[in-house]
């Protein structure tokens, strides 16, 4: 038996069900018609600009907001109405919200202590998390004696002692500072592997819900714009907001007409994107090109022309940010060899299969 | 940038300019803490230096205030002689004191936390309006309370005193336990929730030790205003074996045909002081640390 599985223990893993949920405050609204599934052990991200009502929706799950309507379902269990405590949850605040006047032991113990478990018991599992998550050395410390980093493992260590069903994330990573924000986004990649548990996390970084997620859900005004894996939201994404929101550089957006029977975007025609029902003659559309998807075209080519105005050296790779017409900027990704002087003029263009249709409503066009 | 401020030898007599107005700042700064510091120590060196004067003395110019006539513990042998003893009108006192003192922590954490943290109708109107009895002077109501606690059978009992004084410092007290609760992150109560942890054992093993230097605050603000308070006691206490030591100190003044036994006076304000001073210096960094708890995050 691994570390790990001690913490553990012998687990059942369980879904959480959303159905029809809306959340008001007052007059407002909140969130709006809810339905998600979640699959026992996935690690899902709720990802969305702030005031989306992500961090809702996670405290929703919870239970530390109460559902204006619908129905909440944790491990097949109806727990709209049911307390925090009794929900099979634990949660990481983005403060870390540890007790300021209990031990690190103390803290992490303080679930399983009110719960009314043995000493023997609470000891052991305390020690059990503080060696997954290489607390050992502290665990007489107070939370004001840690670093940030060791503070974010306390509350971590603080959910895991409580053995929950589904562990939920609220932007657990915004307080720290970049570099240590890549150790723990591996650190909770890893212990979702090794604990299996069902994860729910909130962030508004659209990084760490590609790297962490088995499964995202963009939000947006208190809806769902769409749910899918990170491959799928990037590659196939269903409305300008969601093209926008996942990837970085963001995709480059291209107003397109048809016209003479092609696409045209600033009057040079584009590969043909494959629409099933071709728009007509004179429709205004939207094309969304990946940044890693524009690339110099070979001479005779059909092509874009994008004036250079200046580029970012990144090492591996470099980006051009140019203007493929007055007013329509553009984001490419190429070799160092290519002249990124400012004003230099490149014919650049795209495979068919890379390139995304967008209605004027904004939403997809397949 | 210029060269000129490159120059080491054009910045080190700016930088010795720049110290020498810090230490100028500094000695004004510790001069003018010692007068103030002096100032309000020299009653209280006054009140004890006068106290061990002989009884013969006592009576005189208080200039010098030190005894010149010899030491005399004289004036707290009659202090301990008049009445009962001394000891006894201590405990009405420490009685009262810490009555006051609990029962208002008592009853301002919960109001305190009550409207920190619960969402009720009226709430602001209810709490402005407990706010507004403090612009009330209390002598104002001596008259209804003192009718009021005749009604309840309480009137000539240190009960009864607990009460008004509890009633009198509750508004300050409620503001400020209201303001130390809200200085705690909801997150905490919301973590101690999902932990499993509700009512009762939230105040006390959760939100308490948080709270802590604000509940010091009120219960020391407490404690010295009820140990100190006079009027309401003098009017209210009649019967000589209940006065608190202010009352107590009023009777003792009068010396013979008339005089003003000073002697007297200074040896029990004297030992009245002690309580406060020793309960003050036990608790001032929690005191300190409340009074100013949630004025920065």
């Amino acid at each position: 038996m691994t570390r790990i599985d001690h913490v553990a223990g012998e687990r059942k893993t369980s879904g959480v069900s959303l159905q029809g949920v809306n959340k008001w405050f007052g007059a407002v609204q909140v969130l709006g018609d809810i339905d998600l599934d979640i699959q026992s052990g996935e690690f899902v991200v709720f990802v969305g600009p702030s005031g989306c009502g992500k961090s809702t929706l996670l405290r929703l799950i919870a239970g530390l907001e109460e559902v204006t309507e619908g129905e909440i379902r944790i491990g097949g269990r109806d727990v709209t109405d049911a307390d925090p405590s009794d929900r099979g949850i634990a949660m990481v605040f983005q403060t870390y919200a540890l007790y300021p006047h209990m031990s690190v032991a103390q803290n992490m113990g303080f679930g399983l202590k009110v719960a009314g478990r043995s000493k023997q018991e609470v000891t052991g599992k305390v020690a059990a998390a503080a060696d997954v998550l290489r607390l050992t050395d502290y665990l007489d410390r107070r939370p004001g004696q840690l670093s940030g980093g060791q503070r974010q493992r306390v509350a971590i260590g603080r959910a895991i002692v409580r053995d929950p069903d589904v562990f939920l994330f609220d932007e657990p990573l915004s307080n720290l500072d970049a570099e240590l924000r890549v150790e723990m986004r591996i650190e909770i990649s890893r212990l979702h592997q090794s604990l299996g548990n069902t994860m729910i996390y909130v962030t508004h970084d659209q990084t760490e819900a590609m790297t962490l997620a088995d499964k995202i859900v963009v939000l947006r005004s208190g809806r769902i714009e769409q749910v899918g894996s990170p491959a799928e939201l990037y590659d196939d994404p269903d409305n300008l907001f969601v093209a926008g929101f996942i990837g970085s550089p963001k995709m480059n957006f291209l107003p397109a007409e048809v016209r003479g029977g092609a696409i045209r975007v600033a009057g040079h025609p584009v590969p043909d994107p494959g629409l099933r029902s071709r728009p007509a003659e004179g429709t205004k559309l939207l094309l969304g090109i990946r940044p890693e998807h524009l690339r110099l075209a070979k001479p005779g080519e059909p092509a874009l022309t994008v004036t250079a105005q200046f580029a970012e050296f990144l090492g591996g790779t470099t980006y051009l940010y140019g203007a493929v017409a007055e007013g329509v900027d553009c984001v490419m990704e190429v070799d160092r060899s290519v002249d990124t002087r400012q004003g230099a003029v490149l014919n650049v263009t795209a495979m068919a299969d890379d390139i995304r249709c967008f209605g004027e409503n904004g939403l997809r066009l397949r | 940038m210029s060269s000129a401020t490159m120059d080491p030898a054009v910045r080190a007599p700016v930088r010795a300019r720049g110290r020498g107005r810090i230490r100028y700042h500094r000695l004004l700064f510790h001069v003018t803490a010692v007068l103030v510091a002096l100032l309000f120590l020299a009653p209280i060196f006054w009140v004890v230096a006068a106290s061990f004067r002989t009884p013969a003395e006592s009576g005189q110019p208080p200039l010098p205030p030190w005894p010149t006539q010899g030491f005399s513990i004289d004036s707290y042998l009659r202090l301990e002689k008049f009445g009962q003893s001394i000891l006894h009108y201590s405990g009405n006192s420490l009685f009262v004191a810490v009555g006051t003192a609990a029962l208002t922590i008592v009853v301002s954490t919960l109001a305190g936390y009550g409207f920190s943290r619960f969402r009720f109708p009226l709430k602001g109107l209810v709490f402005l309006l407990i706010l507004a009895t403090i612009m009330v002077p209390f002598q104002s109501i001596l008259t209804p309370l003192f009718l009021l606690l005749a009604k309840l059978g309480l009137q000539n009992t240190l009960i009864g005193l607990v009460l008004i004084y509890t009633t009198l410092q509750l508004p300050f007290s409620v503001f400020m336990m209201r303001n130390a609760f809200d200085a705690v992150p909801r997150e905490i109560e919301e973590a101690a929730r999902i932990d499993g942890v509700k009512g009762v054992r939230m105040l006390v093993q959760v939100m308490g030790p948080l709270v802590l230097p604000g509940v010091v605050t009120v219960g020391l603000f407490a404690f010295l205003n009820a140990w100190n308070e006079f009027l309401a006691a003098l009017v209210l206490l009649t019967d000589q074996s209940k006065f608190t030591l202010p009352v107590l100190m009023t009777a003792v003044r009068s010396g013979r045909f008339g005089s003003i036994d000073w002697g007297a006076v200074q040896a029990g304000v004297t030992v009245m002081m002690i309580p406060c001073l020793i309960l003050f210096l036990i608790l001032q960094r929690s005191y300190i640390r409340g009074l100013t708890a949630g004025a920065v995050k």
